[in-house]
């Protein structure tokens, strides 16, 4: 075919080379395809695109066009490493230690980060007083560093502003305050910082008229106060908990919120232990409210909060008539105070259990010297003297523990420096405001007024991380560095110093405090960089603690040693300071007439600082099980009284200032008494934290002894209700039939010391073997299980803190808590036992226990849910479609299923952002719309022991995984392991007679066994 | 009361029509335009069929939250209403089916309404478990079939059996239906003046010519069909109620159920029969086709199986206390005295005691009374698995997880729906087939068999 013809015979030609049948062309036409183009398809050997190659290419694109595309689950874009990161591996995890500082305890803290972001915080294992353990605050504290509603630039007015702008214009207003003699006022929390307090210093030395103002909420002030009047000093000895046979609780919720709780609930935990024998101790908790402690008390006595110096002195005359204290304090002065108070007349008095009385006055003398009394932050400083008299009288000290004493570097300003402040103020000799990272006008007492005078003030400068009400009268806003973000160091206790180092970059445009401060000392915007508080607090660190305790190495290794471990240990050695006895003189009890108000901080927002955080929003509360509110807890007696039920508002006025509260009927609680807890109620906070609860601070009052406990308040029915949710039903108190539900059911086994010290076995009367009609699995090698020492456990909710973030749960919000559908894979249980006025609290973490026989496996049509061959009752997330069947046909109702998106549906998407997406665990999937999930025994955990055991090339051990909850449990109540290894810790619970699993009977055979809770208490009282 | 000759069979169909008048009547719907109350009627469904689609159109956007459902009540309406229609599909079968083999003639002349009944209700339940999954887009996964995964459905699961059960009901009801059409469809062809409508009418005819082998094939099919579907009856709501039987919850772990259920869905199915064929009858003027005697052997039959449904109440209280077991004991206890107390006496008095009222014969054969008590019937059966489901579910083994149901707007819109779909689909079949089946009355009208009466 040489030629190209039509039809008509027509002949075409393309080129002139063509028409004269060039033999170039007539070869290519004989050869239709290019030499190589018809080879066998190699794209390495072509050059240029041919066909097949484009079509390869055009096919690829496609393809890759398509598999591109996203979906729902796709959000961004995963770049990888074209370089890697020093120390950073993909998949591997860092730790860094560091120091809390979300509240004043200031705990060592041991931060897990992935890819260079911050993940988890657990306590720093190695760290002596935390020793592994931290707060529920500590724990979700990662949702504080990734708030979508932090401050992100510095703000003048409402105008954004850039840091140098607003530092020259500060500086200017500094220098000229100087110049005209007018106060520069800085108002802070407590800090506890000696790093922060030198920064201060040098601030105050580049502008001499300021002045720091310090305050607390909530804090020890009395305790302190007491402690100096009656040893001369501030300073406070950590006690011995683990020794104390007897512990006597004065309204001290030394489990839940008091002094260093997570030390104390591992000490106190320690005579709770089964496993070291029957030596418990025994706890008395007297006390208004129903709080953490006294859930777990042996012996609870309930009394109104300000009959506690009444008490005291009674107790006290009791034991010296009785002659069971040393004569030398059977002197004039404590005769005079307490001659005239008698226990049986105090009983009769105030209508209080003289049978408990009794057996306390026996067990305090019997325990002589190894008995603690502890008094509650909240009690005025009467009653922290007279705790301390009782606990020289009996010999008590021999517990106190100097050798790690309870600093407070800064003490907060007297109510008149304050008033003083206010006034200042007021009238214009303030002339620049400080708020050093501290939200007064939320905190503050109401009579200061402080919010109106702040007003005042010519310039108002608020550091601050996230927006708070302070921040509404500011001039200037300047946003704040979260902890993680920081460096810093602190000094809580006198043994061991703790280095707080950045684990992240900052995400916003925001600076450390100090370095702020900083800034402004060297009177040179330009002075700063990002490394100015770095550099300050290593040479801080060098001048003081390095020079003074003589360290044999040099400054670098020393440094970087206690920057690896997050503290350095010194000798921390106080001498125990004489008591002074004229420090009781005068004391006498002042008891108004009428309802008290009883105010408490919260278990979970602190002072406010983590309103804003949603998971501790959600977790809900120890005792009432309420979230997302605060409220006023009552006696059914009270209610009754006020004719008032569950969400009715009742409008509490006192001191001139009135607050309105919804009711909440609390069992167990003394007549005429409302608690309330602070921390709610705030504005201008950011989404999660807004008009949640209400705020009492308004009840604050600087002219009280305590302005915690409020006597001869009003309390009316305002006709209002107002819907408080809780996790529980009220059932209790709605329903007596329903009252022992727990026990007849075998849910919770409980007993009496006394009674396992006659027959261990006493729980198991008569040995029933349960026997299946089917093939059981056999489980060859390693298994998994639980045991939950119910002995141990005091229901501090950590775990669920801890089982949050580990696990990605999203915060669902109250209107979804409302319907029963929190997501929470852990929770903890609380059955009343008892009459309401005086109840057995009994209290049961309860989470997904893996049965051996799981009735959820069955039932799933689509295989989701599973049994793996090391005992876990697996969860297959994307082959779930939702059936819920599972969930209906668990019998412990542990399984949680996603009803919406709710990382889309809580508050208009909050979480739902670039920002908070960093919190998220990499190893667990995030779950989607329409998917059940539940407790998956850390499975992230142990696939990751796993792969290191493979390639370490031993065999996987149940000691090698910890599953969040245990490792976060402060009094170590969580045992997990190997149950089929005989040896295994968690083999010996499971074996114990007082284990039991729960609902045992129906033979699904679960793998979390519970050790029976063993009251300390004496059978004639039972 | 004394005119009744017991040694005589009383006619099923009253008034001896001829063939003809028998054609004519039954096709007289097919061959009119709808009139204005077709309208009005179908726009009523339909609203309430949208009302339905829209609450489901948020329900797939948002996701099942939008329900009351929760925590320990993992299953709210939609399984109710699931249980509710496949209840109502019962009768159905059992008309056509049972009936048939037992040689009721009665059931001629209501069969094929009820059989058409019954698949509307299955298709209205087959919905149910379809939405009421968390993932309703992966649906799929509970049809075995082979996949690279090498997921295989779980075949311990009741839901599973489910699948099966009721897609099988249905394929064999609706063959069986057509099966029934045939001879049907081949007289409308025959009549058929228009040539769309005999060109459909041929089709769906199977080229029918009533020929004697033709109808003594078509009888042993339907013999064989009926004999088919009889154990379907049984089996849809037995399997049904191991949904429920074989988990481990108090209140649902019974071995009661399975009879229980059948027995309750045979009684709503016959209401539901009842209540819609006393309009049928009426406005078509199908008097003395669907004879007052019919409805009244229809009521007998809801007298029976009310009983039977009241006896399982009792059994089940007995049940409980016999057996020992505390949440079993107090799940009944609060049945009847719990936050729930007002559902259950709902469920007792429409279940239990009104149908009893069908004792009275005057009752009995009273239409005003009986639609009302049939109509109770349906909200007492309609309650009865609310009972079940949701008072079990809301205070099961651990009093920590309690809650208290309640249902929101969208679970009620989509109860609205449900029935709006059913009912566009009984409107539409009035209009479009044969709602009463024109062979199987002639078999049955007077003088139509040979008998040994006079002539």
């Amino acid at each position: 075919m040489a030629k190209s013809f039509d039809k008509s015979g027509t002949k075409f030609w393309k080129s002139l080379k063509d028409y004269y049948d060039d033999p170039e062309i007539l070869k290519k036409k004989a050869n239709e395809f290019n030499d190589g183009v018809t080879d066998d398809f190699d794209p390495g050997k072509l050059n240029g695109i041919s066909r097949r190659k484009f079509i390869a290419l055009l096919t690829a694109s496609a393809a890759f066009t398509a598999t591109s595309c996203t979906d729902y689950r796709d959000k961004g874009e995963i770049v990888p490493y074209n370089k890697r990161p020093e120390e950073i591996l993909p998949g591997k995890p860092n730790y860094y230690a560091s120091t809390c500082k979300g509240c004043e305890l200031e705990c060592g803290i041991l931060i897990k980060t992935r890819e260079g972001r911050p993940i988890k915080v657990d306590g720093n294992p190695e760290h002596p007083v935390s020793q592994g353990k931290i707060c529920a605050k500590g724990q979700a504290s990662i949702l504080n560093l990734y708030d979508p509603d932090r401050l992100t630039e510095p703000v003048k007015g409402s105008m954004a502003t850039t840091w140098k702008k607003a530092d020259s214009e500060i500086i200017k207003l500094l220098k000229s305050a100087v110049d005209e003699n007018g106060e520069i006022a800085i108002v802070s929390k407590i800090i506890n910082s000696p790093s922060t307090l030198k920064a201060i210093e040098e601030f105050k030395t580049a502008y001499p008229t300021a002045k720091v103002y310090f305050y607390e909420y909530f804090g020890d002030d009395f305790k302190r106060k007491a402690w100096e009047k009656c040893y001369g000093t501030s300073a406070l000895p950590s006690v011995k908990l683990n020794e104390a046979d007897v512990i006597l609780s004065l309204e001290s919720d030394f489990l839940g919120r008091e002094g260093n709780y997570i030390e104390n609930a591992r000490l106190y935990a320690e005579r709770k232990d089964i496993m070291k024998g029957t030596d418990f101790n025994k706890l008395y908790v007297v006390e208004g409210g129903m709080s953490l402690t006294g859930m777990n008390a042996d012996v609870r006595i309930r009394m109104k909060p300000e009959y506690q110096t009444e008490f005291l002195l009674s107790l006290i005359n009791e034991l010296v008539a009785g002659n069971h204290v040393p004569g030398a304090y059977r002197t004039g002065e404590i005769l005079n105070t307490v001659g005239g108070f008698t226990l049986s007349g105090f009983a009769q008095k105030y209508s209080v259990d003289e049978k408990k009385l009794t057996e306390l006055v026996k067990d305090l003398v019997d325990g002589k010297g190894k008995s603690i009394i502890l008094a509650g932050n909240t009690m005025p400083e009467e009653v922290h003297v007279l705790s301390n008299l009782l606990n020289e009288m009996l010999g008590n000290t021999a517990l106190y523990d100097y050798s790690s004493v309870h600093l407070k570097n800064t003490a907060p300003s007297s109510n008149e420096e304050m008033k003083q402040l206010v006034e200042k103020m007021s009238n214009g000799s303030v002339k620049v405001l400080i708020h050093f990272d501290s939200n007064p006008v939320y905190h503050l007492p109401k009579d200061l007024n402080y919010e109106e005078n702040a007003r005042k003030v010519p310039a108002v400068i608020t550091l601050s991380e996230a927006p708070n009400e302070t921040v509404s009268v500011s001039t200037y806003t300047l946003p704040l560095n979260n902890p993680l973000e920081s460096w810093g160091d602190s000094i809580v206790r006198s043994n061991v110093i703790t280095l707080q180092q950045p684990v992240i970059a900052p995400l916003f445009n925001t600076r450390e405090k100090e370095a702020v401060l900083l800034t402004w000392a060297s009177g040179d915007p330009e002075k700063y960089n990002f490394d100015i508080y770095h550099k300050f607090v290593q040479n801080n660190f060098k001048n003081g603690i390095y020079t003074k305790n003589k360290f044999a190495v040099d400054f670098d290794t020393f440094w970087y040693s206690a920057l690896h471990d997050g503290f350095v240990e010194v000798n921390g050695e106080q001498s125990p300071p004489n008591f002074n006895i004229s420090a009781v003189t005068g004391i006498s009890p002042s008891v108004k007439e009428g309802i008290s108000v009883h105010l408490q901080p919260n278990y979970y927002l602190g002072d406010g600082k983590f309103s804003n955080n949603g998971w501790l929003q959600e977790i809900p509360h120890p005792v009432t099980k309420v979230a997302w509110d605060n409220f006023a807890a009552m006696s059914l007696a009270t209610a009754e009284k006020l004719g008032v039920t569950f969400n009715d508002v009742v409008k509490v006025s006192v001191n001139g200032s009135e607050v309105e509260l919804p009711v909440m009927m609390q069992p167990g609680m003394a007549d005429d008494l409302i608690v309330v807890e602070g921390g709610y109620g705030r504005k201008n906070s950011g989404e999660v934290a807004q008009d949640v609860g209400f705020n009492i601070n308004t009840l604050i009052v600087t002219a009280t002894a305590s302005p915690f406990v409020l006597q001869a308040a009003n309390v009316s029915k305002t006709g209002k209700t107002y819907k408080l949710v809780s996790t529980q039903e009220h059932n209790f108190l709605v329903d007596p039939s329903l009252r022992e539900f727990h026990k007849i059911r075998k849910i919770i086994f409980e007993g009496t010391l006394e009674e396992y010290e006659k027959d261990p076995k006493f729980l198991k009367e008569e040995e029933k073997v349960l026997k299946g009609i089917t093939r059981e699995h056999e489980y060859p090698g390693l298994k998994w299980g639980m045991a939950i020492d119910l002995n141990k456990c005091i229901s501090c909710g950590i775990c669920v803190a801890s089982c949050n973030v580990e696990n990605n749960i999203p915060v669902v919000g109250k209107d979804q808590v409302e319907v029963g559908r929190e997501m929470q894979w852990m929770r903890i249980d609380r059955y009343y036992s008892g009459e309401p006025e005086d109840p057995q609290v009994s209290n049961q973490p309860m989470l997904c226990q893996h049965c051996d026989n799981a009735p959820c496996e069955n039932v799933c049509p689509v295989n989701a849910t599973n049994h793996s061959p090391d005992g876990i009752n697996q969860m297959v997330y994307n082959r779930c479609v939702g059936t819920r069947y599972c969930s209906n046909n668990c019998p412990y109702k542990v399984r949680r299923f996603n009803f919406f998106d709710f990382r889309d549906h809580f508050a208009d998407a909050y979480y739902q952002n670039d920002i908070t997406a960093l919190a998220h665990n990499p190893e667990v999937t995030v779950r989607s719309r329409g998917v059940m999930e539940k407790c998956t025994f850390c499975i992230q955990r142990i696939m990751e022991a796993r792969e290191d055991a493979i390639r370490e090339g031993r065999e996987l051990k149940g000691t090698d995984v910890q599953t969040a909850c245990q490792q976060a449990c402060p009094s170590n109540a969580i045992i997990f392991g190997d149950i089929n290894d005989p040896d295994s810790e968690v083999s010996k619970y499971r074996n114990h007679d007082i284990g039991y699993h729960v609902l045992e009977e129906l033979y699904v055979k679960p793998n979390i066994t519970y050790m029976a809770k063993l009251r300390n208490t004496r059978s004639e009282d039972v | 009361m004394s005119s009744i000759d017991y040694t005589q069979e009383l006619p099923v169909i009253e008034g001896r029509p001829t063939l003809k008048e028998i054609n004519e009547l039954i096709a007289k719907p097919l061959d009119q335009k709808p009139d204005k109350k077709f309208y009005i009627a179908l726009s009523i469904t339909l609203t309430m069929l949208l009302a339905g689609a829209i609450a489901l159109g948020f329900t797939f956007y948002y996701g099942v939250g939008l329900w009351g459902n929760n925590n320990p009540v993992g299953w709210g309406f939609p399984i109710v209403n699931f249980v509710f229609w496949v209840g109502i599909g019962h009768a159905g079968t059992l008309i056509s089916a049972i009936l048939f083999l037992f040689r009721q003639k009665w059931r001629n002349g209501i069969a094929r309404f009820a059989e058409g009944m019954t698949i509307f209700a299955v298709m209205t339940a087959g919905l149910f478990p379809l939405i009421h999954v968390g993932r309703p887009w992966l649906a799929g996964y509970l049809i075995p079939y082979p996949n690279q995964h090498s997921l295989w459905v779980d075949f311990n699961s009741p839901l599973l059996w489910d699948v099966f059960a009721v897609s099988t009901y249905f394929t064999v009801s609706f063959i069986f239906w057509y099966v029934g059409l045939i001879p049907d469809f081949a007289s409308l062809r025959d009549r058929a003046v228009g040539k769309v409508k005999k060109t459909i009418y041929s089709i769906f005819s199977l080229g029918w010519r009533h020929s004697n082998r033709h109808w003594s094939h078509y009888e042993m099919v339907y013999l064989v069909l009926a004999g088919f579907a009889t154990p379907l009856v049984l089996s849809v709501h037995t399997i049904v109620s191991f949904d429920f039987a074989v988990s481990i919850l108090p209140g649902w772990h019974a071995t009661i159920f399975p009879p229980y259920f059948v027995a309750g869905a045979v009684f709503s199915g016959f209401a539901m029969v009842q209540n819609v064929l006393i309009f049928i009858r009426k406005i078509f003027n199908y008097e003395h086709i669907i004879t007052l005697d019919t409805l009244e052997k229809m009521n007998k039959i809801i007298i029976l199986t009310g009983s039977m449904v009241g006896y399982a109440y009792a059994m089940e209280f007995f049940t409980a206390w016999y057996s020992g077991v505390q949440p079993e004991q107090f799940t009944f206890i609060n049945r009847a005295f719990g936050p729930y107390a007002w559902a259950y006496w709902i469920m007792v008095s429409c279940n239990v005691i009104f149908p009893q009222l069908f004792w009275i014969r005057k009752i009995r054969r009273s239409i005003p009374v009986m639609f009302v008590i049939a109509v109770l019937v349906n909200v007492g059966m309609w309650f009865e698995r609310f009972v079940i489901t949701v008072t079990s579910l809301h205070r099961d083994f651990l009093p920590s997880s309690w809650a208290y149901f309640k249902p929101t707007v969208v679970d009620v819109a989509i109860l609205i729906g449900s029935f709006g779909f059913f009912f566009t689909w009984i409107l539409l079949f009035t209009k479009s087939l044969p709602v009463v089946s024109i062979a199987e009355i002639k078999a049955v009208n007077e003088g139509a068999q040979p008998s040994h009466g006079e002539h």
